[in-house]
């Protein structure tokens, strides 16, 4: 009886833990092997080829990896910096907002439900009246960036909100007692208290604007100049528009996986969380 | 309380209602009903056929699939068409999912943008026996090389002469002309009267221009300079010429470099050639037009060529012989414009272009080859030439299609088709080896070489010269060439075959 209890839970998560070891880890895996062998998708691996798939990514002279990886930390670090100085204000005024809180929250998550492809022809238009944005080599990388921005503004503003919601509001009392002014008040209490929060988007928005695509593919194609062809696009055209070249387009994946997590773990040891008060 | 009940039943019985709808009218469950209510005997053979034309683009396109179908299988009782659309963008990955799932189609149309690499993949069966059996057939009847256009059989087979397609239709790239404003220039200017067809009591025929109207390429600078007009502040009001910088790289390049005596690329997809002294001219001359010479809008990637053109801002652009139809139907009527092939460079000794041949072909694990190439001679027989171009006004790659009364009778309507026959005559083989791979690592740098040109000519651009640029591109195709050449070496040893 014990045991059967013990065996239910396990039981209940299995779906979902196959669905995840079919479809996440073993096509995880499958892509690793394949990054070190010679690959083609229609007639499987053929040769071992050791490192030779992340030699070529990262020295050989034809090899576009480093403007791709320097385009996409560009752009991330510009989405990252411009979703949080989007979302968390939006959150701030949602919050304080007396009426109508749920309608706002509403129109600014539209976005994230909306498909990227349909934002990315409009915005292809729009950007072609705003001054040509995707015209020229220094404007098209923000460009798309702040289509990245408007994208994911509304849904980082709904986890702000959540957090926010869960800042007791006696400190503020307290600080209104001490005589905290409104920005002493975001900078001592808000702040600190949305760490983990701010963490968590700050995480989530680089590890999606690692991953860009669909705005390149549909607005730029990598272009002008390959200003905007970042590490998505390039392992998508190696993977499926080139005949043999999957297990070089893998070696960038797992290239751009290793870039990403390190990313991480250096942000999650800088803000690692921590008790922030005493309940 | 039975108001409420009513209301209740009224919700479930809509809901039922439009579930119902859904299984009867979508997705597979639809072809389920359809086989359940059909009452039509059925037919022994299902033959799969997979294109990325369909009858959902327009009402031509419906009209045209529902009246080869219903010809087909009059003729053939034992054949059910069966269409899947494929969109273009996704067919190669589709394909290979499918042949290595082993559910290809039995027939399909491939763009010579694939075909080449479709066969040395080995999903293509040969046709060369099939042929064979067809020449001894009527010559309206007969889909051997002796009954098309030259230009149209040649990215249908490999250097060795295996067959892995039949053409469907030929294209070619040229300059179209913006007619309107042609003849408005003509009236004061002798040059570009010329330029139109003269008629036998002298007339010019303001119609119809010349199919080598334009000699050469300072010819047409000049012209394309005429054609300009300015507004007060300098800007390009009415532009010659247009450019597009945008991605389509050797799109507009390879042409110029074929007027010009280059290739992009040897016959085996062995070398590219373009970075020699015919593509470094081409390159230059194009540039030339735009930063030099004046005669084009500004770059503009949100607008396309076409769409300056049908505005009536630009005097002629590059397109292709196809798009006829489009700027016709796009416009509500508009059909005063005329193509021509692109005039010789100073390397160049002739009017030429690019020609394609976009084909039908039938897949290694067809079932029924038999039946498929039954419907490929059908399609690619005079009779179907005639349908294609009933429907879809599509000009035929067959020989005997051009002396049809039909073609003639197209010709005085449409006087814009004048010369397509002429250009797709003109045209050497576009490039055909891994174009999607070449494209990423060319495009780019051709892309450069337009937007920076006076930079680099300046000596402060990202490349020493235009020549440099080129090279450096081909260098990268030369790669692409390389590994892609393994890979097929790859193929002929799975399948024990040599190269």
């Amino acid at each position: 009886m014990n045991l059967r209890r013990r065996l239910v839970p396990y039981l209940y998560i299995a779906p979902a833990f196959a669905l995840t070891l079919v479809f996440s880890f073993v096509s995880m895996g499958i892509s690793l092997y394949a990054s070190f062998h010679h690959f083609d998708a229609f007639a499987g691996s053929s040769a071992f080829v050791g490192f030779d798939n992340y030699r070529r990514a990262l020295w050989a002279p034809d090899s576009y990896f480093w403007v791709t990886m320097r385009n996409t930390g560009l752009y991330v670090i510009m989405t990252v910096v411009g979703v949080i100085a989007t979302a968390l204000p939006l959150a701030l005024l949602c919050q304080r907002a007396p009426r109508g809180q749920a309608l706002f929250r509403t129109l600014y998550f539209l976005p994230s439900i909306t498909p990227g492809v349909v934002i990315a022809l409009v915005f292809y238009h729009i950007f072609g009246v705003w001054g040509q944005l995707l015209d020229k080599a220094h404007t098209a990388l923000p460009a798309l960036a702040l289509l990245g921005i408007w994208a994911g503004a509304g849904y980082n503003m709904v986890i702000f909100l959540a957090g926010l919601s869960d800042i007791p509001q006696h400190f503020y009392d307290a600080a209104k007692v001490d005589g905290a002014n409104r920005w002493q008040q975001f900078r001592h209490i808000t702040i600190p208290m949305l760490r983990n929060t701010l963490v968590f988007v700050a995480v989530m928005t680089i590890i999606g604007s690692f991953q860009v695509f669909t705005s390149v593919y549909i607005m730029t194609l990598g272009g002008p100049e390959r200003s905007t062809e970042v590490i998505a696009y390039t392992i998508f055209i190696n993977a499926f528009a080139v005949a043999g070249q999957m297990g070089y387009a893998s070696a960038l994946a797992w290239l751009l996986f290793a870039a990403v997590f390190v990313f991480v773990l250096v942000q999650m040891r800088v803000f690692r969380s921590r008790k922030v008060y005493d309940e | 309380m039975a108001k409420r009940s009513f209301s209740t039943l009224l919700a479930y019985s809509g809901a039922v209602l439009l579930l119902a709808a859904v299984l009867l009218r979508a997705g597979i469950t639809r072809a389920w009903v359809d086989d359940l209510t059909d009452t039509t005997p059925p037919r022994s053979i299902k033959l799969r056929v997979w294109d990325w034309w369909s009858p959902s683009y327009n009402e031509e396109y419906g009209a045209y699939f529902d009246d080869l179908e219903r010809t087909f299988e009059a003729n053939n009782p034992d054949i059910d068409l069966v269409y899947q659309n494929i969109p273009f963008g996704n067919y190669v990955q589709k394909l290979s999912t499918a042949m290595v799932g082993r559910t290809p189609p039995d027939v399909f149309q491939s763009s010579v943008y694939w075909a080449e690499g479709f066969y040395q993949r080995g999903m293509l069966r040969p046709l060369n026996d099939l042929l064979a059996e067809n020449s001894r057939r009527p010559t309206h009847q007969r889909v051997t090389s002796d009954t098309f256009l030259p230009s149209a059989w040649r990215h249908n087979h490999t250097p060795s002469g295996t067959v892995f397609g039949i053409p469907q239709i030929i294209d070619a790239q040229c300059l179209i002309w913006n007619l309107d404003l042609l003849e408005h220039a003509a009236q004061d200017d002798a040059e570009i009267r010329a330029l139109f067809v003269q008629r036998t009591d002298e007339t010019v025929d303001y119609n119809r221009l010349r199919f080598d109207a334009v000699r050469d390429w300072d010819h047409f600078r000049r012209i394309a300079q005429k054609l300009t007009t300015h507004h007060p502040d300098g800007s390009i009001d009415q532009a010659g010429f247009v450019v597009s910088a945008y991605s389509s790289g050797a799109g507009m390049f390879s042409p110029w470099m074929a007027a010009n005596g280059g290739r992009y690329q040897d016959a085996y997809g062995t070398k590219a050639h373009f970075a020699a002294a015919n593509g470094v001219e081409a390159m230059q001359f194009i540039a030339r037009l735009y930063w030099e010479d004046g005669v084009c809008p500004p770059f503009r990637r949100q607008i396309s060529d076409v769409e300056l053109f049908q505005e009536g801002k630009v005097a002629c652009m590059v397109a292709g012989t196809w798009s006829g139809k489009d700027i016709v139907r796009n416009t509500l009527g508009w059909d005063h414009f005329a193509k021509t092939a692109f005039p010789p460079g100073p390397r160049g000794q002739e009017q030429k272009t690019m020609t394609w041949g976009n084909m039908l072909v039938i897949t290694q694990r067809c079932t029924n080859v038999e039946a498929a190439w039954r419907y490929i001679q059908f399609v690619c027989s005079l009779e179907g030439n005639l349908l294609r171009h009933k429907h879809l006004g599509y000009n035929g790659p067959r020989l005997d299609f051009y002396a049809t009364p039909a073609w003639s009778q197209t010709l005085a309507n449409r006087p814009y088709l004048s010369n397509v026959k002429e250009i797709c005559l003109a045209g050497d083989k576009l490039r055909h080896t891994e174009i999607i791979a070449t494209n990423h690592q060319a495009n780019p740098i051709i892309e450069t070489i337009l937007l920076r040109y006076p930079d680099i000519v300046a000596g402060k651009g990202p490349y020493a010269s235009v020549a440099a640029a080129l090279a450096q591109a081909e260098h990268n195709v030369d790669n692409v060439y390389r590994r892609y050449n393994q890979q097929v070496a790859l193929w002929l040893a799975q399948r024990g075959e040599t190269p």
